[in-house]
């Protein structure tokens, strides 16, 4: 028998108010992606900045400077995205560099 | 007669390593403040000076957060001293040293202008004129000055531009 039943009840069954609770549709936290941003500070050179985004993360010069600027004109850019842990490691090895890396689940 | 090219700070070698182009003073000096980095980090990584040198990282969960400085905080000490110990060897040596020498060299360059960069509180509008001579913190802008001279250097060596 096929499991999954698409009809309605009929007649006179009850049909149980839904647990409200229980019907949630929640994503399993590993699931979730999370992002990784780089935030603007004064202190880290433009050109050092470009040139972690290459070496961590294989970004082309092209790509790096562009999110660098983003990082510099408004103020934080997503560099990476990716299971929390993937993320943490990521936030770990910008933070090593000096860079001031945070992380937050995607909205 | 020949000319010439000026040498700078960091020389690439045919062979992809790369030569520290420092006078011996430059070299003593640039070790009493890698000294000075490693004290810091030894003594108490809540100072306030090294507070960008490990930032939060879940910046909307404190809870998370706390977690992540928990296992990450002593990992992150533990690499920044391994990079000290390399810049060091590099700064006694006059041997050529490798691409992955000179990112830790990059990496403490950059620790040591984060340090510094706090303490003169440099903000985005921050200039030379705010910290003229007579200043007490002119000698400590000089200094954030020189670093970031020889990082551009390197970066821009490393990068073959």
């Amino acid at each position: 028998m096929f499991p999954v039943r698409f009809i309605t009840p009929q007649g006179n069954q009850q049909v149980a108010e839904p647990d409200l609770d229980s019907q949630v549709d929640e994503v399993p936290e590993q699931d979730v992606p999370w992002i990784v941003l780089v935030w603007n500070d004064p202190i880290n050179l433009m050109s050092y900045v470009s040139f972690v985004f290459q070496k961590l993360f294989g970004y082309s010069k092209e790509k790096a400077d562009l999110l660098m600027l983003d990082v510099h004109e408004k103020g934080r850019a997503v560099v990476s995205t990716g299971p929390r842990e993937r993320a943490e490691l990521d936030v770990f090895h910008l933070h090593e560099h000096g860079l001031w890396a945070t992380m937050q689940k995607d909205s | 007669m020949s000319w010439r090219r000026p040498k700078g700070p960091i020389i690439a070698n045919n062979d992809g390593t790369f030569l520290i182009n420092l006078t011996p003073d430059e070299r003593a000096t640039l070790s009493g403040f890698v000294d000075q980095l490693e004290s810091l980090l030894k003594a108490d990584i809540s100072d306030e000076r090294l507070k960008r040198l490990y930032p939060v990282a879940y910046h909307d969960d404190a809870e998370k957060d706390a977690e992540y400085q928990g296992y990450m905080r002593d990992e992150l000490t533990q690499s920044r001293a391994a990079a000290i110990d390399t810049v060091r060897s590099m700064l006694t040596s006059e041997e050529s040293v490798t691409t992955a020498q000179l990112v830790a060299f990059m990496t403490v360059l950059n620790n040591l202008r984060l340090v510094l960069g706090t303490l003169l509180d440099v903000g985005e509008d921050t200039d030379e004129d705010d910290f003229e001579e007579d200043h007490p913190l002119y000698g400590q802008y000089q200094l954030y000055g020189y670093l970031g001279w020889l990082l551009e250097w390197t970066i821009a060596t490393v990068s073959g531009q």
